[in-house]
């Protein structure tokens, strides 16, 4: 095994950068007009009142949001600044220190991911991890609780030999002497083998049930994202790493992405999230975990803001069973590349040409 | 003289044995309570890493508003490591894995969370004889009956492991027992269980090496520091088959599903066959 | 240049005079406007979150109707063509009718896309220059194109007109008739690239097949003249402007070959689809029987073919088809019709199940189905309002120097009266 194929630049930071904290801000200065503010300044309909509180810091951050251009095309100067104006208005909001990181893609890296379809047992555990990590939704009311990765229970279904006579159309209660040449088997309809058909709500006491097989599902990161292309502003695009990621200040949450993706990634902020102070995650990236606000589209980013400074994807790290892999496409050393080269891998929906950068595989 | 003690315990007066072994059960009893009660007052929130049973942390603030680690409120595991190199040390010594940056691996240790451990090796498998009488260690690796370590630890009793094909001295060391043994009957230590598990399942050894097999947390890079979690942090040595799930994995308890959407009222429809008909539904239910 | 300051206040002073009849229309439909702008403002503080849409089904009523209406805008053309390319007399007359329902369409298609959107306010961002316009890789920003270029042609053909009938003048063909072809070509792309919208969506099967743009064009020339034909119906009753029998016997002509093919196609993926009864049925399936035993939609789908259906078979016949009593029966059967079909037979079951397989159903909200007749409110007010100022022009009571002629409005019915004597 070789080791210097990959330049290791990041091993030693990751300790000291999670010490980085930037200066608390004095939340008490802003606290009064925040509320009012919450309510009326993310919509022009409160642009007036913030033109005449144009002496408010907590306003002038609001204002310069609405008018910031798209994250891609900004200027260095310009992200530092943007970056600049969330962390001050996300550490008062959520009374933290909060970091809104800006790392770029590496040069010679194509992130890839592997999951092993044989060892998923569906305890969720990504689901929750993901949740912890990326600063979702979490409210009580329907449409309040977003979550980044479904998994998908699918039954091993059965054989029996009851249902041998049970064809159709002989089981609509209509007996047709030739069956109308129809030939349909009666265990047609078991559910063996069977993929995207299945449970999303299944609650048993323990898993895995030992009548069923788990698939999660989250972003593909397609390397032809269908959602990049059908985006009318482009807000949502392709970083150089291979992560499909959204600008969510640019986002006009018009959801053609969310019609265009084949694997339901994407899910829509129907109201101002639900984010707790005390469960929110400090440590941000532009284009990963930083609050959303409502009205647009988020999903996942194989947590930019940890993979950016070399940190495994919170899913892949609480995996019981180790499922979930990931790494460095162009790096053959890598746990994927490996995976790609040894086991049997498939994409799921290959035949959309989507090409995700998500695989499944098996022992 | 330790092999002529454990030749002879069979054939101890009965008397002795009983009272021996009473006594030494309800010392052995004493600590498990100590161990147990002591985490029973504790204030702190203790949560397990992989599975219930092998290792937990303690949850505490990294700094203000950034904890350790998260917990689920349902199952009390571990979702999210706010360090992943907390309470590691250098994997060390890796004999059959290749070239591995010793400063790149690291694990938690397990020696020290297996409290029962520090115990055997001195009270009594402490490897230099008889102690007690009688004497404990035997002479080959012959299945025998050893009717205090059964009561002691009832999964000896009901290894569900090599469907009967190993017993316990096929893992742990014969002389001592705080210790585990390689094919040469060498003994690892516990923190290095992979050595020993590597005899039998050596696919899964490779795999694991390479990162394939396995959970790692840390640095994605293939030459990133990232703690290994050990076979026995994930498995349970003692029980792999556990009744009827049907994969190598313990069943664990799942998280919460997901929220139903607006309107919806419950899930039922979902254990309804997608395209069989009302009355054809029944059969096809799953 | 005096005609052309003239012809501003000319026009609003006609608009807003009308009896109470007049006055009660517009002040209901000023209230449904305001359900609108209630649901809009709720929409934009609270979020979508006061409608039925979820991350599953994230296009509801909304999109539906944003949807129709572009086939509602491009049925004017059942107008337009035969007018200026078969020369049809009495469709001539009434053309500018059909631009201003064009333009009355494509002004609430915004509206619906106004209220679809999660941050309306970021609407710049599609703005070149200002913003990113992702052209021509999103269908959508090919939609907002030909639609705004549908608004400004009718709008331009329009006023033209009218304000050449206005001022007296002679229309300069130069400049009017490629407007008019363009135009007639522009109607037909407005609704294709809406079908291509989502008919180049393979994440959703039910929408991904080539028969989609022919369908919504065929749906759209009998779901527009539905409209037209009602709207004409209303307008012979109501005002002094006569609109002729040819003209509506064309146009229920039109309604009863795009129906009628419309119901083929709509048979033939029928077909196509549960023949083989594939995964990708699923949609369609859900639509027509139910999923999973989930069936919020079946009433629907059958109730919007059975409206389809007699509504065919009622034009089909020539007694039926030429009676304006029984005419309109028809033309709201076949506009609702095709209006269920379009949002609870296309836009809902195409999110149904998820592209992972998640069956879920769609709970429209209150607000939303407020918000929706609200903009069909706004919509009906903004086509009042145009029909009103355009008749005034086409029966001559609005024109220039008309502040004689505005001073006695029975003056021109007294000449009209005259000139019936005279013959």
């Amino acid at each position: 095994m070789t080791h210097n194929k990959i330049p290791a630049d990041h091993s030693t930071e990751l300790p000291s950068k999670c010490q980085v904290q930037p200066e608390p801000e004095d939340p008490s200065e802003v606290n009064s007009r925040r509320d009012f503010l919450k309510t009326g300044a993310a919509s022009l309909l409160g642009a007036a009142a913030l033109m005449t509180q144009s002496d408010d810091a907590q306003a002038n951050i609001e204002w310069a949001e609405h008018f910031q251009g798209n994250y891609r095309l900004m200027t260095d100067q310009e992200k530092v600044e943007a970056r600049a104006r969330l962390e001050k208005r996300y550490s008062e909001e959520y009374g933290k220190a909060v970091t809104v990181d800006g790392t770029p893609a590496k040069e010679g890296v194509l992130l890839g991911y592997a999951l092993n379809i044989r060892k998923c047992i569906g305890c969720r555990r990504c689901v929750k991890a993901c949740v912890a990590e990326n600063n979702q939704s979490r409210g009580p009311d329907a449409g309040q609780r977003i979550e980044w990765i479904q998994v998908m229970k699918m039954a091993r279904g059965e054989f029996t030999k009851d249902k041998m006579a049970d064809g159709y159309p002989e089981s609509q209660g209509i007996q047709y002497p030739e069956g109308l040449g129809i030939q349909v088997g009666g265990n047609a309809y078991s559910p063996a083998g069977v993929v995207l058909e299945g449970e999303y709500f299944y609650e048993p006491e323990a898993v895995p049930e030992k009548d069923a097989t788990y698939m999660p599902l989250a972003c593909m990161h397609c390397e032809k994202p269908p959602c990049v292309k059908v985006c009318p502003v482009r807000t949502t695009y392709r970083e150089p790493d291979g992560i499909v990621v959204i600008d969510y200040n640019w986002c006009i949450g018009c959801r053609m992405c969310m019609s265009a993706c084949p694997y339901w990634a994407r899910r829509f902020n129907v109201t101002t999230p639900v984010l707790p102070k005390a469960e929110m995650n400090p440590k941000t990236h532009y284009l990963g975990n930083r609050p959303r606000m409502r009205g647009v589209v988020e999903k996942c980013t194989w947590c930019i803001q940890r993979n950016r400074i070399g940190r495994y994807p919170a899913c892949v790290e609480v995996c019981p069973v180790g499922a979930r892999k990931f790494g460095n496409l162009l790096d053959p050393e890598s746990e994927v590349s490996l995976i790609l080269a040894r086991k049997n891998v498939f994409r799921l929906k290959a035949e959309l040409n989507t090409f995700p950068k998500f695989f499944y595989f098996f022992d | 003289m330790m092999s002529q003690a454990a030749a002879r315990l069979p054939h101890t007066k009965h008397g002795e044995a009983t009272i021996m072994k009473k006594l030494i059960f309800n010392t052995m009893i004493l600590v498990f309570c100590c161990g147990v009660i002591s985490s029973a007052f504790s204030e702190e929130v203790i949560c397990f890493e992989s599975r219930k049973g092998a290792s937990e942390v303690t949850k505490h603030d990294l700094q203000p508003g950034l904890p350790n680690v998260k917990c689920s409120p349902k199952t009390g595991a571990v979702l999210w490591w706010g360090d992943p190199f907390d309470d590691t040390v250098p994997l060390g010594d890796m004999p059959l894995l290749g070239h591995i940056s010793p400063d790149k691996a690291v694990v938690k240790p397990r020696s020290g969370k297996l409290t029962i451990l520090p115990m055997c090796g001195v009270a009594c498998h402490n490897g230099v004889g008889p102690a007690f009488i009688p004497p404990t260690l035997p002479k080959d690796k012959k299945p025998k009956p050893l009717p205090m370590m059964e009561t002691l630890l009832p999964d000896a009793q009901n290894l569900q492991h090599g469907r009967g094909g190993i017993w316990c001295l096929d893992c742990h060391h014969t002389t001592q027992r705080n210790k585990l043994v390689d094919n040469f009957g060498d003994p690892v230590s516990f923190d290095q269980p992979q050595r020993l598990c590597g005899k039998c399942h050596g696919d899964k050894l490779r795999d694991w090496r390479d990162g394939i097999h396995g959970k790692r947390i840390g640095e994605w890079a293939s030459n990133g520091k990232k703690r290994w979690f050990v076979c026995t942090e994930c498995h349970n040595p003692h029980n792999v088959q556990d009744g009827a799930r049907n994969k190598g994995f313990i069943q664990i308890e799942p998280e919460l599903p997901p929220q139903l959407p607006k309107g919806m009222k419950n899930a039922n429809h979902e254990h309804v066959h997608g395209i069989s008909q009302p009355h054809h539904g029944a059969s096809s239910q799953h | 240049m005096h005609k052309l300051i003239s012809f501003a206040p000319d026009y609003i002073r006609y608009i807003i005079k009308g009896g109470i009849k007049f006055y009660a229309w517009m002040g209901f439909l000023a209230i449904l406007s305001a359900f609108s702008l209630y649901g809009f403002y709720l929409q934009n503080t609270e979020g979508l979150i006061v409608t039925g849409i979820t991350s599953q089904i994230h296009d509801g009523l909304y999109f539906a109707n944003l949807v129709f209406l572009v086939g509602v805008a491009a049925g004017a053309v059942t107008i337009v063509f035969p007018a200026y390319i078969h020369h049809h007399k009495a469709m001539h007359e009434v053309t500018v009718l059909g631009e201003m329902l064009a333009m009355t369409a494509v002004i609430m298609v915004m509206l619906f896309v106004f209220s679809h959107m999660g941050r309306p306010e970021r609407l710049w961002h599609m703005i070149p220059y200002l913003g990113i316009y992702n052209f021509p890789n999103s269908m959508l920003a090919w939609d907002v194109l030909v639609l705004n270029v549908y608004l400004l042609l009718n709008l331009v053909c329009g006023f033209y007109f009218l304000y050449v009938k206005y001022s007296g003048g002679k229309i300069n063909k130069n400049f009017f008739m490629p407007l008019v072809y363009i135009s007639i070509v522009w109607a037909l792309s407005i609704h294709t690239v809406t079908a291509f919208l989502i008919s180049t969506l393979p994440a959703r099967p039910m929408w991904f097949h080539s028969m989609m743009p022919i369908r919504f064009i065929l749906t759209a020339f009998a779901a527009g003249p539905c409209l037209i034909i009602l709207v004409f119906l209303i307008i012979r009753k109501n005002t002094k402007m006569w609109i002729q029998d040819d003209a509506i016997n064309l146009l229920s002509l039109i309604i009863t070959w795009c129906l009628g093919m419309a119901l083929f196609l709509t048979m033939s993926e029928i077909v196509v689809e549960l023949y083989a009864r594939t995964e990708h049925a699923n949609g369609l399936y859900y639509l027509m029987f139910g999923l999973h035993g989930l069936t919020k939609l079946v009433p629907w789908f059958w109730g919007s073919l059975i409206a389809m259906l007699t509504a065919f078979a009622m034009l089909l016949i020539p007694g039926i088809r030429t009676n304006y009593k029984l005419l309109p029966i028809a033309c709201v059967l076949g506009f609702g019709g095709i209006w269920v079909e379009k949002g609870m037979g296309l836009v809902v079951p195409g999110f149904i199940p998820t592209p992972i397989g998640e069956v879920t159903e769609y709970y429209p909200s209150m607000v939303e189905v407020m918000m929706s007749i609200g903009n069909w409110g706004i919509g009906f007010l903004i086509l009042t309002v145009l029909l009103k100022g355009a008749i005034g022009i086409l029966l001559g009571e609005v024109k220039y120097g008309g502040s004689k002629a505005e001073k006695s409005n029975d003056v021109a019915s007294g000449g009209k009266a005259a000139a019936y004597e005279a013959r």
